[in-house]
């Protein structure tokens, strides 16, 4: 009953973080919404008794990627005035990038509901998740990692720009 | 109604007992962190060969500046709350409970006993014992780096930005280096409940040594600790605020905004001493302290009492986090701050590869071991 309650009090304030944040139009009170959702989903996690997901969204979602996201944000100047009114075909190629998110959203939606029904959902132990990423899924993971790579040598070109001749 | 009580019985005691267990611990860490404010210019003073506050007093009785906490706290109180009027008023408001909500709640992971029994029930010293409460250290002390950013954005003031901006960035690069250095205590202790850590602590190693984590992954504890002076924004790593000559984030923040800002510093020292004494140095651990009394290594063995050995286990605790408050007091006062291209090239290029390294000696040494 309580833990219910719990599920529905976190899903009930991602969502109203996550709309409020589309309507919100200062970059960082939007991030700072986007963060609400981010450890609100955390606490739905936690509700149903998925610890280890949960504190791993809050270590690297509330940590470490929103932090990012919030310092590079109010360095812009942007961050400092109201957002300029985005042109026509700005708003309708926004509005169909939407639309199609919503109907894919949708879609897997409807697989989701039918997984949840089978038991052994809720049991996500930290040795699980573990022998699945480093033993059937380890080809995958490593190779996962050459995104970091990519983004490291990215970063060593950007800061070296600067002493170059 | 009595029918109620006998069906939750379980529930019900457990409420009580968490609820006992809150107040007694975090009151204790709020009075210390009080008494930390007066020991910190009580250290200056020493330092500098000075005599310190000593005036405050209460029917003329001073007891060398005991009060100075309370006139503090009466002074904090009284001081006009100024909110800048181009500050954003929420985020203005929220900055302080960010910056010490997350802090003590980490409190509740911390184990600083064994157990007791009280009436036939047995009562955990650990206020909340989570399977992952390593990670929770992790998440949570993540989270204070909002109250830095926001006290720093919310003010709309530029000096107080980049004090925000500096403290994000600092906070960021020291939170991977202590990530990775408690990764080795993972490998060694395998498991991420800190009561399971403590009690893995008391074990022996060759019959003698207590097997405490300084001395299974020294190494770790010299950069746990640099990385946590760094994450609690204190000399030499101040830079964040430096009260004075670098205008700090919360330069906006008066009154008892402020007093939070300034009491979570003191509070993060205790929970970096704690973790300290929890992970590296056995936590409630007496060495040959077992349940049924000492057994020392030559096989003598002294019987005590459970509530004589719990109350030592306890005790052993609190002396362990008053040594490294202590330590950290002085630490402030002993060293010059670091720039802050050194500071960041200190974390990346050498407490970042040192800790990659001691990860990759622990499981080396672990795999020549055969533990693995």
């Amino acid at each position: 009953m309580i833990l219910d309650a719990a599920v529905y009090l976190s899903a009930g304030v991602a969502a109203l973080a996550t709309l409020l944040m589309i309507f919100q139009k200062n970059p960082v009170k939007a991030a700072m919404l986007m963060l609400t959702a981010l450890l609100a989903t955390a606490g739905m996690y936690l509700a149903f008794s998925a610890q280890l997901l949960a504190v791993l969204q809050v270590i690297i979602y509330g940590g470490a990627i929103m932090t990012l996201f919030i310092v590079a944000l109010s360095v812009t100047p942007q961050a400092w005035k109201d957002k300029p009114v985005p042109g026509r075909a700005v708003r309708v190629l926004g509005l169909a990038a939407a639309a199609v998110l919503l109907t894919e959203l949708l879609q897997v939606s409807t697989v989701l509901r039918a997984a949840s029904a089978a038991p052994g959902f809720s049991e996500t132990g930290t040795l699980a998740i573990a022998m699945n990423l480093f033993g059937r899924f380890a080809f995958q993971f490593e190779l996962l990692s050459l995104v970091i790579l990519a983004s490291i040598v990215g970063a060593v070109a950007l800061a070296s720009r600067r002493t170059a001749p | 109604m009595i029918e109620f009580f006998e069906a939750n019985k379980d529930i019900l005691l457990f409420t009580l007992a968490a609820g006992l267990k809150v107040l007694v611990f975090m009151g204790g860490i709020m009075g210390f962190a009080a008494l930390l404010t007066l020991a910190e210019r009580k250290v200056s003073a020493l330092m500098q060969d000075r005599v310190g506050p000593n005036r405050a007093s209460v029917f003329g009785f001073a007891f060398n500046g005991l009060f100075h906490p309370i006139a503090d706290a009466i002074k904090m109180i009284m001081k006009e709350d100024f909110v800048p009027g181009r500050a954003e008023k929420l985020l203005f408001t929220l900055a302080p409970f960010f910056a010490l909500v997350p802090v003590l709640a980490l409190f509740a992971v911390i184990p600083f006993g064994d157990y007791v029994m009280v009436f036939g029930y047995q009562l955990d010293l650990q206020i909340a014992d989570l399977p992952l409460g390593l990670f929770l250290v992790l998440a949570l002390s993540g989270m204070a780096i909002y109250g830095v950013f926001l006290a720093g954005w919310a003010s709309k003031n530029n000096f107080a930005l980049l004090g925000a901006m500096r403290g994000a960035a600092q906070m960021v690069s020291y939170e991977v280096v202590l990530g990775l250095t408690l990764v080795g205590l993972l490998m060694i202790y395998g498991s991420a409940n800190l009561q399971d850590m403590v009690r893995a602590q008391g074990r022996l190693l060759f019959g003698a040594v207590p097997a405490w984590g300084v001395v299974l992954q020294p190494f770790a504890f010299i950069l746990f600790l640099i990385a946590a002076i760094a994450e609690n924004k204190r000399t030499p790593f101040d830079l964040v605020e430096g009260e004075s000559e670098i205008i700090g984030y919360f330069m906006e923040y008066s009154s008892m905004r402020f007093a939070a800002f300034m009491f979570a510093e003191f509070v993060e020292i205790i929970l970096v001493s704690m973790l300290a004494a929890t992970l590296f140095f056995g936590g409630w651990q007496v060495p040959y302290l077992y349940e049924t009394g000492f057994i020392f290594p030559g096989g003598s063995a002294l019987p005590l009492d459970h509530y004589l050995v719990s109350a030592l286990q306890v005790g052993s605790f609190s002396v362990k986090t008053v040594f490294f408050s202590w330590f950290l007091l002085v630490v402030r006062w002993t060293l010059p701050r670091f720039r802050f291209d050194q500071l960041m090239g200190l974390c990346w290029k050498a407490l970042l590869p040192l800790a990659l390294l001691n990860i990759l000696l622990t499981g080396a040494a672990l795999v020549a071991l055969g533990k693995l």
